[in-house]
């Protein structure tokens, strides 16, 4: 059965690309989300193996979303999607629960890098 | 050890060392029995050693090769002709092109490093500030320098060595943006040392891994520790006209006021926030360096003094020794320049009026060689700097004797003045205590000058004196001319700005001012109020809700403004002619929105 995964980023393009990379490599694209509050109500319904999370997005940013959906799911396997420049974002996510990081612009290498490490 | 830090020093140094093989090799060839062979051999035997130590192949071998022809020239194998010092010379170039390339490219790994496996082959191995008690392994980490957010990524490995095994510590212990990828970790007893390994370089962006006994660490630390070039190298000066300097330290200042401006009017939370947060970080360190850049010891100003106080003493027959303590205080270029003539009068002043003849010294129980004292000490963000004499003090009497004839003081009234006020008289242009003008204090810059001066470059001069005991000058300076920390404040319609030299803190005034709303209450005890609005002759009435302290000495005043607008960075350009505007204002500033603004001078108003 193929590992299910959830993209959390409020812009369409970059949850094509990611979707587009994770299902390549064999995963389930099973729901999106474009705002952190939306975030933590599908994992809630969809418990994924995986979740791709964007740090800026509106209603909820994603470092509250990760510190929600680790509140209640411990064993959560969150990855963060950063822009250059947010070192200090990077680090409250990963402090908060993400286990990785990548940073965008994508390498499809490095995404999937990540994604073996966060499901490791 | 990271190389990298020395590339800037190892290519200015061996610049250097090419410049003068090539000098050496050209007067090789018009003497050749002279000591120039020596000079190039030692130079090229220099480059050799500099480069080695960073690890660059080719130039080792292109210094070892020229040292070898250089060695057949010294003992006398090889003649320097022409043809052969052209050779020679050609290997310079080849060199001085070779060691430029250095800029562009990381260092190899220093020659005669002692065993591969060690740290050195990458990791951080300086030694760490501690090794914690208990530590069984210490995991010598170092990241890709490739690795986006390592201080990220050192926070994973963290977290997943806490997963198999006991924490009990890391070099560096935080990780901030400047972790350069290299850590250490202390594990505790039991290590799982595949565990450890696996966990590591299971993070992620991971390009080396050595687990380490704790004393390894230390031993294997040693031998890079010390690199192959010793002594460490000194710092290399560079001699750059102080014009240049100013107007790139200008530059930056007009930069940095832009910056704020720019700043203000951007929304927050914009799109441009990460690029202006840099940006600000940036020009904060440029602003830092230039700075650095413009300080010079007050030793450049005070060298001469005891020069100026042996020549005074000289021609009025005194016996005068000059101390100087603390004249490795830093301060702007511009200040010291500026403050050289001050000195010299307060000096001859001190030595002319100050210091009475050794037999008077003697009659009055003094030691027969009078005292002058230079002292200068850091404060906060100024300097202070005292100028004392043993003298027989300031008379008050006399001063105010010569200030009722000049008519600067009424007939009859007080005759007991305090030393501030007897000091405003004296530095009233155009009076002097001496009975006669003197050749030695009698003319050229006068008291007045002296006191205009310092005001101008925003500092501040008291006097304290006794009769019998001598005379205080005490002053303070700002440490740089080129940026300083203001409050704005609003007094009616209008902005003013207050340097921050001088205030310690803003107080809200509401239930703290008494009734007679002329003191303030600060902490049980009362501090004068001075109405801003009264002192500049601001129509109406305004709310008057804060105050400034504002402190000089062991005195303080509060200044009551309508408003604190807030605090902003700022370069002072002084008016043309200080003396001709009104006395509370040293110059004129644009506020980051581009309005300008006076800046106020809180002392003038005590």
């Amino acid at each position: 059965m193929a590992r299910t995964v959830l993209i959390c980023d409020d812009a369409l393009f970059m949850r094509s690309m990611l979707a587009d990379i994770l299902t390549g490599a064999g995963f389930e694209v099973v729901g999106e989300a474009q705002t952190g509050a939306e975030a933590v109500k599908r994992y809630k319904e969809l418990t994924p193996d995986l979740v791709t999370m964007d740090i800026v997005m509106p209603d909820m940013g994603g470092i509250d979303a990760v510190r929600a959906i680790m509140k209640d799911h411990p064993q959560a396997r969150i990855l963060m999607c950063s822009a250059m420049g947010q070192q200090a974002l990077v680090i409250e996510a990963i402090q908060a629960g993400a286990r990785d990081f990548v940073v965008k612009p994508f390498q499809p290498s490095r995404v999937l890098e990540a994604v073996q490490r966060v499901l490791g | 050890m990271d190389l990298r830090r020395f590339v800037d020093l190892y290519v200015s140094e061996s610049r250097e060392h090419v410049q003068l093989l090539q000098r050496s090799l050209l007067a090789l060839e018009k003497q050749p029995a002279g000591p120039a062979v020596d000079q190039a051999f030692r130079a090229a035997h220099t480059l050799k050693g500099l480069a080695a130590a960073m690890g660059y192949g080719s130039v080792t071998e292109l210094a070892h090769h020229l040292e070898d022809r250089l060695e057949e020239v010294r003992a006398g194998r090889l003649v320097p002709e022409p043809d052969l010092v052209d050779a020679m010379l050609a290997d310079a170039d080849r060199l001085e092109a070779a060691i430029a390339e250095a800029l562009t490219r990381p260092p190899g790994e220093p020659a005669g490093r002692t065993d591969p496996s060690a740290p050195s082959s990458g990791p951080n191995t300086r030694t760490p500030a501690a090794v914690p008690d208990g530590t069984g392994i210490v995991a010598v980490i170092r990241l890709r320098p490739d690795a986006p957010i390592k201080s990220a990524r050192a926070m994973i490995i963290m977290r997943g060595l806490e997963s198999v095994g006991t924490v009990l510590g890391s070099h560096p212990p935080a990780f901030d943006d400047d972790f350069d990828g290299g850590l250490h970790v202390f594990l505790g007893h039991p290590v799982d040392g595949d565990a450890v390994r696996n966990v590591i370089s299971g993070a992620g962006d991971v390009d080396s891994i050595a687990l380490l006994d704790p004393n390894e660490l230390v031993q294997a630390a040693a031998p890079v520790a010390e690199p192959a070039v010793s002594p460490p190298p000194p710092s290399r000066q560079v001699r750059v006209d102080a014009h240049r300097l100013d107007r790139a330290g200008e530059d930056v200042t007009e930069l940095a006021v832009l910056f704020s401006r720019i700043e203000a009017g951007l929304p927050r939370h914009g799109p441009a926030d990460d690029a202006m947060s840099r940006m600000g970080r940036v020009l904060a360190s440029l602003q830092r360096d230039m700075l650095q850049l413009r300080m010079v010891p007050l030793a450049d100003s005070l060298d001469r003094l005891h020069r100026v106080v042996r020549d005074a003493a000289r021609a009025t027959g005194r016996d005068v020794a000059l101390h100087i303590d603390g004249d490795d205080v830093e301060l702007d270029r511009a200040i010291v320049d500026e403050m050289g003539d001050c000195f010299v009068h307060l000096l001859r002043n001190a030595v002319d009026h100050g210091i009475e003849p050794s037999a008077e010294r003697v009659a009055a129980d003094k030691p027969a060689t009078g005292c002058i004292r230079i002292a200068a000490t850091p404060e906060r963000s100024s300097v202070r700097i005292t100028v004392s004499d043993d003298g027989r003090g300031v008379d008050g009497r006399k001063v105010m004797t010569r200030a009722r004839a000049a008519g600067l003081l009424p007939e009859g009234g007080t005759d007991d003045l305090d030393d501030a006020a007897v000091f405003r008289l004296l530095s009233h242009p155009g009076l002097s205590t001496a009975d006669e003008v003197s050749a030695v204090s009698g003319r050229g810059v006068g008291m007045d000058v002296v006191v205009s001066r310092i005001r101008s470059l925003g500092g501040a001069i008291d006097m304290m004196t006794e009769a019998g005991a001598g005379t205080t000058f005490i002053i303070r300076l700002p440490v740089t001319l080129a940026m300083s920390h203001a409050l704005r404040v609003r007094v009616g319609r209008e902005e003013y700005a207050i340097p921050l030299t001088h205030v310690v803190e803003a107080v809200d005034l509401n239930g703290t001012v008494d009734a007679a709303r002329d003191k303030v209450w600060l902490r049980d005890a009362a501090v004068p109020l001075v109405r801003l609005r009264d002192v500049l002759q601001v129509e109406g009435e305004g709310r008057e809700e804060t105050a400034v302290i504002a402190v000089r000495g062991d005195r303080k005043v509060a200044l009551a403004v309508d408003e604190l607008v807030g605090r902003e960075q700022i370069q002072v350009r002084s008016f043309d002619d200080v003396t001709g505007t009104l006395p509370y204002f040293t110059g004129a500033i644009l506020l980051a929105d581009g309005r300008p603004a006076l800046v106020l001078d809180p002392l003038s108003v005590m």
